[in-house]
C-alpha cells in the first residue's frame, strides 16, 4: 500500500505540448504506445492528442468512433464550443464521441493506469481535463469448452482468462440484481482486477467482510494467476488438503454462489475460486444434479471408495503382505505369495518404486507436447509394467494395485494432488509399522481434518460437526432436487429455503384423458 | 498462540515417534520368508513315545502356472507328484520340541495361521492328545478353527497321498471334511470344538476319521485316494471307538447338524431340505429318560417304482423315512451306550434342565449314561414330489 501511494498528484496543465512531454516521461519509449497527435475545430487551430495502447484497444472503435469524429465534424465542434460557454472536451464528450462509456479527469496518474488498462486518452490545448474513452478489446480466447472438469448433460462453456467475460457468463445464469460483482485491483505492480461475486441476501455478511479483508492483506507485486490468490487466502496453509474450491465451470460456481458461498474472479485466470470449500465438495460433480439422483448417489459412493482406494490400497497391500498374511483368504494367499516368489525387493519398496514411477509418468504426460504424451504413456504403461514383471523387478498383483489405485485417484479431482501425497505417507508407514500404524496416522489426519475450518466453517460438516439432514440428503447420498428444499445449514446462508416444499411430481388428480369405464 | 501451535507441532512429532516404537519392523513377516504349512500330521510311536510331527508346507512357486508361461509346464498334480507341496517330518518327546525342531532343516518361518487340517494319527488319539491339543490352542499363532482329522492308521500316510483337484492337498483333505459335514455324513470337527466338548467333563469330543484306500485308475495304475471312513468318539483325550457310516448319520441327527443330504429308504431317495431336533430330559424317580425329538422335512427326488404319487403313498414315504432316522439313530444311541461315551452332550441337556440334581450326577455319569432310557420320535414331511407327479412309465 506504500509504493502505491501518489507523491503528489500531477494535474494537466493547459498546454498540451506540456502534458504530452509529462505523460511521455511516465510512459517511456514503449513502442506500443501511440499518441496521436491533430488538430480540431473549423480552422484546424486547437491541437489535441489521442493516447491509447496498440494491442489492448478495438482499433476499429478507435478509428471510427473517436478519430473519425472529432476530424469530420469540425464544423460542428466549432459551432457547438462558440454556440455556449461550453468546453471543447464537454461538447467533444457529449456529442461527438460516439463510445458507450466516457469518463473526465484532470489528474495525469489516472490517465496513465487508465490508458494501461486499455482506455484511450484524448487531450486537447488549453483544457485542463482528459477524457478517458473505454476502449478496452484486444485478442482473447472464445469460450470454451471445460478442460478439467467434465460434465456429461451439463452447460459446456468455461471461464476465460477475461474477466468481463467471466462475470457475464455469471450473470447470464443470475439474472437476480443482487447479484453483486466487488472489484478491487490487487499487486502492486500487476494491478489486477479481482472480483468477489456473491449473491446478497444469501452468502452471510460477514463471509465477505472477511474475503475483503483477507484479499486486501495480499500486498504483492503481481498476481498472475488465481491461485496466487489462493495461497494468499487459505485458512491453514501448512495443511495437506486444499481449503479453497477452484472450478472453471460458470455452473458449478453458480450453483455454489446459490448455497451461500462467494466466488472470486481474477482477471488472467481461466478458474473462479469459491470459499467455504468443505471436504464433501471434492465428491460432488455437476452431473450428480443434472442427472437422477439414484444414478449420482451410487456414483458419489464408488467416489467416496475410489477416493479411500486410492489412498490406502497399496498400504493394505504393503500391510498384509509384509505384516498380516493371516488376514489374506487362504487361496488369495497362495496366489500372493506365489507372484512374491523369487522377487528381490521387500514390498514397501517394490509398492514405492511402481508409485513414484507413476507419479513420473504422470508428470512428464502432462508437461510434455501432447503429441509426445501417447508416447509416454505407451512406454511407460505397456514397456516398463510389463517388463518389470517379466524381469522379475515387480510382482505381477503390485502392477496390479498401483494401475487400480492410479484409476481411482482420478475419480476425486480436487483431491488428486492431495490424494498422491496421501498415498505415498501410508505406504512408507504400511511398510514400516503394518496396519497398526495407518489406522494411527489416518486418526492423526481425521482429527486433522476434523479441525480444519475453511472461511469459518468446519471442513468435515455436515459430518462432523453433524447435521442430519444435509448429510443425508446432499452428501454421500444426493436426494431428488425437490427434496432439497433448503441451502447447506452448515454454510449458513442467510436466505434458507431455496424453494417451496411439496414439489414432488405426481400424476394428475383427475386425468381427463383417461377413459372412464 | 505461537506457543499452542509449537506444543501441537510437538505433540504430531511424538506421536510419530512414539507409533514407530509401539508397532516396529520387527513384526514385518516378508512373504518370501514363511513357509505356509498348509497341512500338520501328529503321529506318536506308542513304544518309544517319541512323537512325530509331518507338515505339509505349500511351495508357492509351484502352485499357480502362471498363464504368461504356456500350459506346457503348467500342470502340477497329476504325474508330476509333489511339486506344489514339500512333506516334512520330525520327531521330538513333545509337541513343542518338535515344532522347534522345524527350524533345523527349513529355509523359511513356519507359518501356521492359513493352516487347513490337523491330521492325527491312530496311535496317537488312542495314547492321547492333550499335550498336542494344549500346544495347538495355547498358542496364538494357531487358529482354533482348523479342522481336525483322525488318521485310521498314521497321519503321515494320509499327508503323502498325491489326490484331489487341489494343488495342496490339504486344502482338499479341508474340503472333503467340510463337503461330508455339509451334506450331513460325517460331523467337521474343528479343534475348538473338539476342546470346547473335552472342556464339558462329560462330553465325549467325536472327530472324522480319514482312511487311504488304492484304487485302479486309467492305464492301471495304482492310485492312493482318501476318503472318510467313520468317526473316532473320544473319552477324555483318548480315542475308544469308531462310528461307522449310519451311526455317525445318527449321531448328526442327535446333535442337530443335519444340512442338507439325503435319506435312503428302499423304495425312494429323499433330499432333506431340513432339520430340527431337541433333546428333552426328564427326570422321574432319580432314573433319566430323554426323549430326542426330531422334526424333519424333505422333497422327493427319487422314486423306484413306476406309480404316481398319491397323498395316501407321500404318507407311506413319510412314515418309511421316520423309520429310516429312527434305526440311524438308535444305532448310534446303542453305540454310545455301549462306548459309555456321552457324545450327545446329554449331560448338557440334563445340566441345563436340572441344575441342583447335576452337581451330583456329574461325577457319576460315567454310572448314570449307559442306564439312560432314550426314546426317539421323528416327524417328517414329504414337501415336494419334484416336477412330476405322474409316473413316466405305467406297469
Amino acid at each position: 500500500m506504500k509504493a502505491t501511494k501518489k507523491v503528489s498528484p500531477v494535474n494537466l496543465s493547459r498546454k498540451l505540448e506540456d502534458n504530452l512531454k509529462n505523460i511521455k516521461d511516465s510512459l517511456g519509449e514503449s513502442s506500443d504506445i501511440i499518441i496521436r497527435e491533430m488538430k480540431i475545430s473549423s480552422n484546424a487551430n486547437v491541437d489535441a492528442a489521442v493516447i491509447y495502447i496498440d494491442g489492448l484497444v478495438d482499433r476499429d472503435l478507435v478509428s471510427r468512433d473517436i478519430l473519425q469524429p472529432l476530424m469530420f465534424n469540425l464544423q460542428f465542434i466549432k459551432d457547438k464550443v462558440g454556440q455556449k460557454n461550453s468546453s471543447l472536451l464537454g461538447c467533444i464528450k457529449s456529442s461527438v464521441l460516439t463510445v458507450g462509456q466516457v469518463e473526465t479527469t484532470e489528474n495525469i496518474d489516472s490517465i496513465i493506469s487508465s490508458v494501461m488498462t486499455g482506455q484511450t486518452a484524448m487531450l486537447a490545448e488549453g483544457s485542463i481535463q482528459a477524457l478517458v474513452i473505454d476502449t478496452k478489446g484486444w485478442e482473447k480466447r472464445a469460450i470454451e469448452s471445460p478442460e478439467n472438469e467434465i460434465s456429461i448433460r451439463g452447460p459446456k462453456d468455461s471461464f476465460t482468462e477475461t474477466l468481463r467475460i467471466n462475470t457475464a457468463l455469471l450473470r447470464r445464469k443470475i439474472r437476480d440484481p443482487n447479484l453483486s460483482l466487488v472489484s478491487m485491483q490487487i499487486g502492486q505492480r500487476s494491478k489486477t482486477d479481482v472480483v468477489i461475486a456473491y449473491i446478497k441476501g444469501i452468502t452471510p455478511d460477514n463471509l465477505i467482510e472477511e474475503i475483503k479483508q483477507r484479499l486486501k492483506r495480499i500486498d504483492t507485486d503481481a498476481i498472475l494467476d488465481i491461485g496466487y490468490i489462493e495461497q494468499y487466502i487459505e485458512e491453514n496453509p501448512l495443511s495437506l488438503v486444499p481449503t479453497v474450491g477452484t472450478s472453471e465451470r460458470p455452473d458449478v460456481v453458480t450453483a455454489r454462489m446459490l448455497e451461500g458461498r462467494a466466488a472470486i474472479l481474477v482477471d488472467g485466470s481461466p478458474m473462479a475460486l469459491t470459499v467455504p470449500f468443505l471436504f464433501v465438495e471434492g465428491f460432488q460433480n455437476p452431473d450428480d444434479y443434472y442427472a437422477r439422483p439414484f444414478f449420482a448417489s451410487f456414483v458419489r459412493i464408488i467416489r467416496l471408495l475410489g477416493f479411500l482406494l486410492s489412498i490406502y490400497l497399496p498400504g493394505i497391500y504393503v500391510a498384509l503382505k509384509s505384516f498380516h498374511p493371516e488376514l489374506f483368504p487362504t487361496p488369495l494367499l497362495i496366489t500372493v505369495a506365489a507372484a512374491r516368489e523369487g522377487h528381490p525387493f521387500p514390498v514397501v519398496l517394490e509398492a514405492l518404486l511402481m508409485l513414484i514411477l507413476f507419479e513420473i509418468l504422470r508428470e512428464a504426460g502432462l508437461r510434455l507436447p501432447r503429441s509426445l504424451g501417447q508416447a509416454v504413456s505407451i512406454v511407460g504403461a505397456l514397456v516398463i509394467g510389463q517388463a518389470a514383471v517379466s524381469a522379475g523387478l515387480v510382482g505381477a498383483p503390485m502392477v496390479i494395485v498401483v494401475a487400480a489405485t492410479a484409476i481411482a485417484s482420478f475419480m476425486v479431482v480436487p483431491f488428486a494432488d492431495t490424494g498422491a501425497l496421501f498415498r505415498l505417507i501410508m505406504t512408507i508407514v504400511a511398510g514400516f509399522l503394518g496396519l497398526f500404524g495407518m489406522i494411527i496416522i489416518s486418526l492423526e489426519v481425521l482429527s486433522h481434518l476434523a479441525a480444519l475450518r475453511s472461511l469459518g466453517v468446519p471442513y468435515l460438516s455436515p459430518v462432523t460437526p453433524l447435521n442430519t439432514s444435509d448429510l443425508i440428503k446432499d452428501t454421500w447420498l444426493r436426494a431428488p432436487l425437490w427434496a432439497l428444499g433448503s441451502r447447506p445449514a452448515f454454510l449458513d446462508p442467510l436466505d434458507k429455503k431455496r424453494q417451496s416444499p411439496d414439489q414432488k411430481p405426481h400424476p394428475p388428480q383427475n386425468n381427463p384423458n383417461e377413459r372412464k369405464s | 498462540m505461537k506457543n499452542r501451535q509449537q506444543g501441537k507441532i510437538s505433540l504430531v512429532i511424538l506421536l510419530s515417534i512414539i507409533s514407530v516404537f509401539i508397532v516396529g519392523c520387527w513384526d514385518s513377516r516378508e512373504l518370501s520368508t514363511l513357509s505356509l504349512i498348509a497341512g500338520l500330521g501328529f503321529d506318536l510311536d506308542p513304544a518309544t513315545k517319541r512323537a512325530t510331527l509331518t507338515y505339509q508346507s505349500i511351495v508357492p512357486s509351484q502352485v499357480k502356472p502362471s498363464p504368461s508361461m504356456g500350459g506346457g509346464e503348467g500342470k502340477q498334480t497329476g504325474s508330476g507328484g509333489l511339486q506344489s507341496i514339500q512333506l516334512d517330518h520330525d520327531t521330538g518327546l513333545s509337541p513343542y520340541e518338535v515344532l522347534n525342531r522345524y527350524t533345523q532343516h527349513g529355509s523359511r518361518i513356519p507359518f501356521y495361521q492359513h493352516t487347513q487340517v490337523i491330521v492325527i494319527g491312530k496311535a496317537a488319539a488312542e495314547h492321547g492328545l492333550y499335550p498336542f491339543l494344549d500346544t495347538v490352542i495355547r498358542n496364538p499363532a494357531g487358529r482354533p478353527n482348523i479342522l481336525l482329522a483322525i488318521s485310521d492308521n498314521k497321519a503321515s500316510d494320509i499327508l503323502a497321498v498325491e489326490d484331489g483337484m487341489e494343488n495342496i492337498q490339504a486344502v482338499g483333505m479341508a474340503n472333503i471334511i467340510k463337503l461330508s459335514a455339509r451334506f450331513s455324513k460325517y460331523p467337521a470337527v474343528t479343534c475348538l470344538d473338539f476342546t470346547s466338548r473335552f472342556i464339558g467333563k462329560t462330553t465325549a469330543p467325536v472327530a472324522p476319521i480319514m482312511g487311504v484306500f488304492e484304487e485302479t485308475g486309467p492305464e492301471g495304475k495304482r492310485q492312493k485316494k482318501i476318503r472318510i471312513n467313520g468317526t473316532a468318539v473320544f473319552k477324555g483325550d483318548k480315542m475308544i471307538g469308531k462310528l461307522n457310516e449310519q451311526e455317525s448319520s445318527g449321531l448328526l441327527w442327535v446333535i442337530n447338524q443335519i444340512e442338507k443330504g439325503f435319506v435312503i429308504i428302499p423304495e425312494a431317495s429323499l433330499e432333506i431340505i431340513g432339520s430340527k431336533t431337541k433333546i428333552i430330559p426328564e427326570l422321574t424317580g432319580g432314573k433319566i429318560k430323554i426323549t430326542v425329538e426330531i422334526e424333519e422335512e424333505a422333497n422327493l427326488i427319487q422314486y423306484n417304482n413306476a406309480r404316481n404319487i398319491t397323498p395316501d403313498l407321500i404318507h407311506q414315504l413319510e412314515k418309511a423315512q421316520a423309520r429310516e432316522i429312527e434305526s440311524q439313530v438308535k444305532a448310534v444311541i446303542k453305540k454310545s451306550m455301549a462306548l459309555n461315551a456321552d457324545i450327545f452332550d446329554f449331560g448338557g441337556a440334563v445340566h441345563r434342565k436340572y441344575k441342583k440334581e447335576w452337581k451330583k450326577m456329574e461325577p457319576r455319569w460315567d454310572d448314570i449314561y449307559p442306564t439312560i432310557e432314550v426314546s426317539v420320535k421323528v416327524k417328517t414331511r414329504l414337501d415336494e414330489i419334484g416336477d412330476i407327479n405322474k409316473a413316466i412309465m405305467t406297469e
